[in-house]
């Protein structure tokens, strides 16, 4: 009995460190280094036919963990799809790999609306994939009278049901947007006035924050709140009474691009699949699954009906011209920090 | 005297703590609204939605073999190394119970990217195997603490019976000090299991293309997957876990009696 014990777990070893051994396949693989759920499981299986090889999908959570990884030293992936501003700082690195323009001829579908305020316009190192707005959820039968505009901070019928992003680039930025200035200004007089615009939003708030505001929202807690498209519309799928508004006088937008590090293995086999993404109508099917918006101008006409009448997935071109990328103004962080502190310790 | 009921309240206080977010995550993998704000009737959906994820199911797979491969192998090598710090006093082994002890009290985060760097430096390519490394790494600690723990009050002079006895080297290992060390040597085989199964931070610093592990693959979902599939995994895991505890309850139990 006892020697039966042993000898099943000596088995039970050997078998286990033979798969951890084991592993390596004969086909061509390509490395996939992406936030869960964001391609269509169906698009990846026709990529895996149409080009005899398997994708193998791996996920990080955070933009920052993936790049200290990489910047470790890991290797092995072919193909990363990081937030515009992490493209950037990881090209700054030296880490990315110059993308050969020949070979990617579904580029010219891409919405040169966008490519005009991206942080790559002429996409030398990353191609835009998919596009996020933050904006104001609500609910249709708590709400009267909606005007699409950040002015509904200020309802006072609202107070103490309304919640902002905790989170000093996007709030700062919205009130920067309501007075009609840049989101990235470092102008201090429009810091100021923006300022004040947050004060007097902060006095109607229940709260900043970035998580809760989701099944406060869905439960009714919340009525009205400050937050990311994706998340506004998943919340719309639990409760229909939600709603999602894009502010007229602006917004900001954000990015997830394709890129390829220098340590890929697969260079060719990273350039068919940017390439495959944008083909219209993969990229239209994409869009339906994920609920984000893949910039990809051709696609616009494929989507359904469904999708385009939704200002989150997409705003009509009027409004989707108003939408500005938050960028890293180095230095001057500061100034943001300094007045975000000032809002946080005011009133109360 | 009247007895304290305080140590009573305390008791159910610290139940209700632990066991109440459990409880709640239950309920909510068969509550058919996303956000378990409120109840939308029971359903079995997240249950389906998580079956047709091969991704998970993938991860899941990873999961278990690194669990049960470095379970396995930091049994054997924490066992080793427990016998040999009980059983030699001299400074090496002094030192030797040093840095068997550090990797329980160093920061996941460092470990994690000090294990990257090295394997990075030797060129070791990260999957499955460098996961390994890491988690029979930490496991090993725990396993050898447990063990040491269970020797303190073992009495060699058994070994010493057994030898005086003709038993040779193999039999004496294997029909007196493994039994007897089998209930230390199990919990800490359950400790590593559950470790290793539990590990992200480390987990995702060594881990390469291709594997994935099932904390990693969570961490993940949260930021855009659906959270009502992760409490649907959670307590198919938590039911697995119950299962387990409860049948080993029961072999131990069962071999004291024959006993």
């Amino acid at each position: 009995m006892k020697k039966g014990i042993s000898v099943f777990a000596a088995t039970l070893l050997l078998a286990c460190l033979a798969m951890l051994l084991g592993c390596h396949s004969k086909s061509v693989d390509l490395h996939i280094y992406t936030w869960a759920d964001y391609i269509k499981p169906e698009l990846v299986q026709r990529f895996e036919l149409e080009n005899r090889c398997k994708i193998i999908i791996d996920t990080f959570d955070s933009n920052e963990a993936m790049y200290a990884k990489l910047k470790a030293g890991a290797t092995g992936y072919d193909l990363i799809t990081p937030s515009s501003y992490m493209a950037k700082i990881m090209n700054d690195q030296g880490m990315l790999l110059s993308l050969d323009h020949a070979q990617l001829p579904n580029l010219l579908h891409i919405d040169s609306e966008y490519l005009q305020i991206a942080i790559d316009p002429e996409m030398k190192y990353s191609v835009p994939y998919m596009v996020s707005y933050t904006g104001l959820g609500y609910l249709q039968d708590a709400v009267a009278d909606v005007t699409p505009s950040w002015k509904m901070l200020e309802r006072p019928e609202l107070k103490g049901r309304m919640t902002m992003l905790n989170d000093m680039r996007e709030t700062i930025g919205a009130a920067l947007k309501y007075l009609g200035y840049s989101l990235n200004t470092v102008n201090d007089d429009e810091l100021l006035a923006a300022k004040a615009v947050v004060i007097g939003w902060k006095k109607n708030l229940a709260k900043f924050e970035n998580e809760q505001y989701k099944t406060g929202l869905a439960s009714g807690e919340f009525q009205l709140v400050h937050g990311y498209s994706g998340d506004i519309l998943k919340v719309q799928e639990d409760n229909e009474q939600v709603a999602f508004l894009i502010p007229e006088e602006g917004f900001s937008l954000a990015c997830d691009d394709l890129v390829i590090p220098k340590t890929a293995g697969q260079v060719d086999l990273a350039l068919k699949f940017i390439n495959f993404i944008h083909t219209p109508n993969v990229a239209a099917a994409n869009t339906e699954y994920i609920s984000y918006l893949c910039p990809n101008r051709a696609s616009y006409d494929l989507l359904s009906e469904e999708i385009k009448s939704n200002p989150g997935i997409f705003p009509s071109a009027a409004i989707r011209s108003k939408g500005e990328v938050i960028q890293d103004l180095g230095e001057s962080n500061g100034k943001y920090t300094k007045i975000w502190d000032e809002i946080k310790a005011a009133g109360d | 005297m009247k007895r304290s009921r305080l140590p009573f309240v305390v008791t159910i206080g610290v139940l209700i703590f632990f066991y109440l977010p459990i409880m709640v995550l239950v309920v909510n993998s068969f509550n058919a609204s996303t956000y378990g704000g409120h109840w939308g009737g029971f359903s079995l959906r997240w249950y389906l939605k998580l079956m047709g994820q091969r991704d998970i199911l993938l991860a899941l797979e990873n999961t278990i073999i690194i669990a049960i491969s470095a379970t396995l192998a930091s049994c054997i090598l924490g066992t080793t190394a427990a016998f040999a710090l009980h059983y030699y006093k001299s400074a090496l082994q002094r030192c030797h119970f040093i840095l068997i002890y550090t990797p329980l009290v160093v920061p996941e985060i460092l470990m994690g990217m000090s294990l990257l760097l090295a394997f990075v430096a030797v060129g070791v390519r990260l999957g499955l195997f460098t996961i390994f490394l890491a988690h029979v790494t930490f496991c090993v600690s725990y396993v050898a603490m447990v063990v040491l723990a269970r020797l303190q009050d073992f009495d060699m002079a058994v070994i010493e019976a057994a030898q005086d006895l003709g038993a040779n080297w193999w039999v004496t290992t294997w029909r007196v000090l493994a039994p007897m060390l089998a209930p230390g040597i199990a919990s800490g085989a359950l400790l590593a299991l559950t470790l290793s199964v539990d590990d992200f931070v480390i987990s995702f610093f060594v881990a390469g293309p291709g594997s994935t592990t099932l904390p990693i693959r969570i961490y993940s979902m949260i930021k855009f997957g659906s959270p009502a599939v992760l409490n649907a995994l959670s307590t198919i895991l938590l039911a697995v876990t119950f299962i387990l505890v409860w049948a080993s309850q029961r072999l131990t139990t069962n071999k004291e009696k024959a006993t």
